[in-house]
């Protein structure tokens, strides 16, 4: 009797060339616990806005927004990044996870880290900012290190290996950029008494040295740079890359020009790299930079649109909708982002609101929308993967579409649409009652989500299982599961496979 | 049931209780399967995915065999997964095209 794993030779030579990739996947558990912690934090920070309506009509530059930031990008963004980043390289790119191990140390290592620097920031001991930020730091490593070994197995490079390994290249620089500015926030008294020689006064010189290097810099420069290192660096590029794969498997379509595609990550980078250094340094030519890197949207944005254009599944199911909204407003945050690149622009109150509109479309409108959108197909897939897979052709199981409830889908994407409108307007105009409202149509529509997110888990404690035969045969492992006899079964499904 | 009436329709009716999770339609409408040959109680299907990343490959796949193991009549059954020739959407039926919302042809 053939098994799963005794396939003929035909089979494991077309496997050898082609590794399922389910095979490659870690197990469901893991990238879960990554992204429903990041939802977590998500729903925090939310509340946040709706309760504390100050951090968007004030100037960014104070340690209450230093803190909610840290909590959308440390603890929602980059959380579910990353978890969703352990699932879909491996799949994506057809290999397999280099060590589950690391990955789950360094979830530990993330929650504790962004936790912690939440809290300092928010009571401003940048001491222990850099304490937890290096805990953060330690984590970021392993999830770098942990995925560099992953590419570095990749059977066929192309250009969704390219976005990802250049992703980790700007988290990484966004980690160190971010300690070397908390580094400068300290003071090192006891550099005056510690010997050089041991091993705790070298690392308090080497401190001292670099905070000595920082003070070079201008303070709102170097987070700036901060901040666009991390967030077009790491998450634009890292969307832009694996949308590269999964538009096209979502949509039925395929990448119509690899080299258009080449084309956009590259200018991502270059654009990213002159952006970072001529933000950092106040320089004059921050707009050419600006423009390379909207150059690098507008040509992601046309292989976008062949690819949609040539897709053969017509509908645009919920998901690809927040996913495609999130990703049309990078018009808006592009234009944005060239008139705030400008050098002459006065810094008044009206230029400091539209940084304030700026940053929070950057986090809330493009990234979050976008993940949110990636989510509806991200958390179906684990759930059904971990509870359905072994049932498949026994049983009869739900598709991802049925695992959760569309209409609450809707629901969500117009209260998140018109919570970003209402907040984005209110943040321009400092009126504070109008970003509680816009917070609070945020905070129902990621409740809706997070409604949705327990219907999908639901699916862990009661999977709907229709076994399609009970007859017991010798050898054939008919679905008798618990899972399946206590499965809810539709009259229509009742002896459906009768031969 | 005995092995002469192990038929390609038999199989394809048993084939079309797997379905691709992610698009909500099965196999056999999407066009993934490309070939069922039956010899005495073994049952071989050559089949493809919509693309090789696909995430639900594994599973699918462990699908198809245990949907025909499930069938009176067959005793050992493989499934053998192909990228040659690729799938495309024309080799969907017109109730997989009307499922994932292409016109008909």
């Amino acid at each position: 009797m053939s098994g799963v794993n005794s396939q003929p030779a035909a089979t494991r030579q077309n496997a050898a060339a082609h590794a399922p990739a389910t095979a490659n996947a870690p197990s469901g558990m893991l990238p879960l616990r990554f992204i429903l912690t990041g939802v977590l934090a998500l729903a925090v920070g939310m509340v946040w806005v709706a309760a504390r309506p100050d951090v968007l009509t004030t100037y960014h530059y104070n340690q209450y927004v230093i803190a909610l930031t840290h909590l959308f990008v440390l603890g929602w963004l980059c959380t579910v990044v990353m978890g969703a980043m352990y699932q879909l390289v491996p799949v994506a790119l057809e290999t397999k996870l280099h060590s589950e191990r690391m990955a789950k140390w360094q979830f530990v290592f993330q929650v504790v880290g962004f936790a912690g620097m939440v809290w300092m920031f928010w009571i401003w001991d940048m001491k222990q900012v850099g304490h937890f930020g290096s805990a953060l730091a330690v984590g970021v490593g392993l999830f770098v290190y942990n995925l560099a070994r992953t590419l570095l197995r990749v059977p066929r490079w192309n250009v969704v290996a390219t976005a990802v390994a250049s992703g980790l290249f700007w988290l990484s620089l966004t980690i160190l950029a971010g300690l070397s500015i908390a580094t400068a926030k300290c003071t090192y008294e006891s550099a005056e008494t510690l010997a050089a020689t041991s091993v705790l006064g070298a690392m308090i010189h080497g401190l001292r040295s670099l905070a000595m290097f920082m003070a070079r810099f201008d303070q709102l420069g170097a987070m700036h740079a901060h901040a666009h290192l991390g967030v077009v660096g790491f998450f634009i590029m890292v969307l832009v890359g694996v949308s590269y794969k999964l538009v096209p498997m979502f949509t039925l379509s395929e990448v119509q020009s690899k080299a258009r595609a080449a084309c956009s990550v590259a200018l991502l980078n270059l654009g990213l790299a002159g952006a970072g250094a001529t933000i950092l340094l106040r320089s004059p030519w921050k707009p050419l930079f600006a423009l390379v890197i909207i150059a690098g949207l507008a040509v992601y944005g046309w292989e976008l649109t062949q690819i949609l254009r040539a897709r053969k599944r017509r509908p645009l199911d919920w998901a690809l909708r927040y996913f495609l909204t999130a990703l049309a407003l990078l018009v808006p945050v592009s234009l944005m982002g060239a008139v705030l690149s400008w050098p002459t622009l006065p810094l008044n109150a009206t230029t400091g609101q539209l940084e304030n509109v700026y940053g929070f479309l950057g986090l809330i409108g493009v990234s979050s929308f976008a993940i949110l959108g990636m989510l509806y197909k991200i958390i179906p897939f684990q759930v059904w993967f971990t509870t359905y897979s072994q049932h498949i052709g026994r049983s009869r199981v739900p598709a991802l579409a049925d695992m959760y409830s569309a209409r609450w889908q809707a629901a969500g994407y117009w209260l998140f649409a018109a919570g970003l409108l209402v907040t984005s307007l209110a943040t321009f105009f400092s009126h504070a009652a109008g970003v509680r409202l816009g917070g609070l149509l945020l905070t129902l529509s990621v409740g809706t989500f997070i409604v949705n997110v327990a219907k999908i888990l639901h699916h862990l404690v009661r999977p709907r299982i229709t076994p399609l035969s009970l007859k017991p045969r010798p050898g054939v492992p008919t679905d008798t599961s618990p899972a399946a006899m206590s499965g809810s079964s539709s009259p229509k499904a009742e002896n459906a496979f009768a031969v | 049931m005995n092995a002469l009436q192990l038929d390609e329709a038999i199989i394809l009716n048993a084939l079309r209780e797997v379905i691709d999770p992610e698009i909500g339609c099965n196999i056999v409408d999407l066009g993934l399967i490309y070939n069922v040959r039956t010899a005495g109680t073994k049952a071989r299907v050559t089949m493809t995915l919509t693309t090789p990343g696909c995430p639900m490959s594994e599973s699918i796949a462990h699908g198809v065999q245990m949907a025909l193991l499930n069938l009176e009549g067959v005793e050992d059954a493989e499934v053998e997964l192909v990228w040659d020739p690729p799938w495309h959407p024309d080799m969907m039926t017109e109730e997989g095209r009307h499922r994932v919302g292409m016109t008909p042809r």
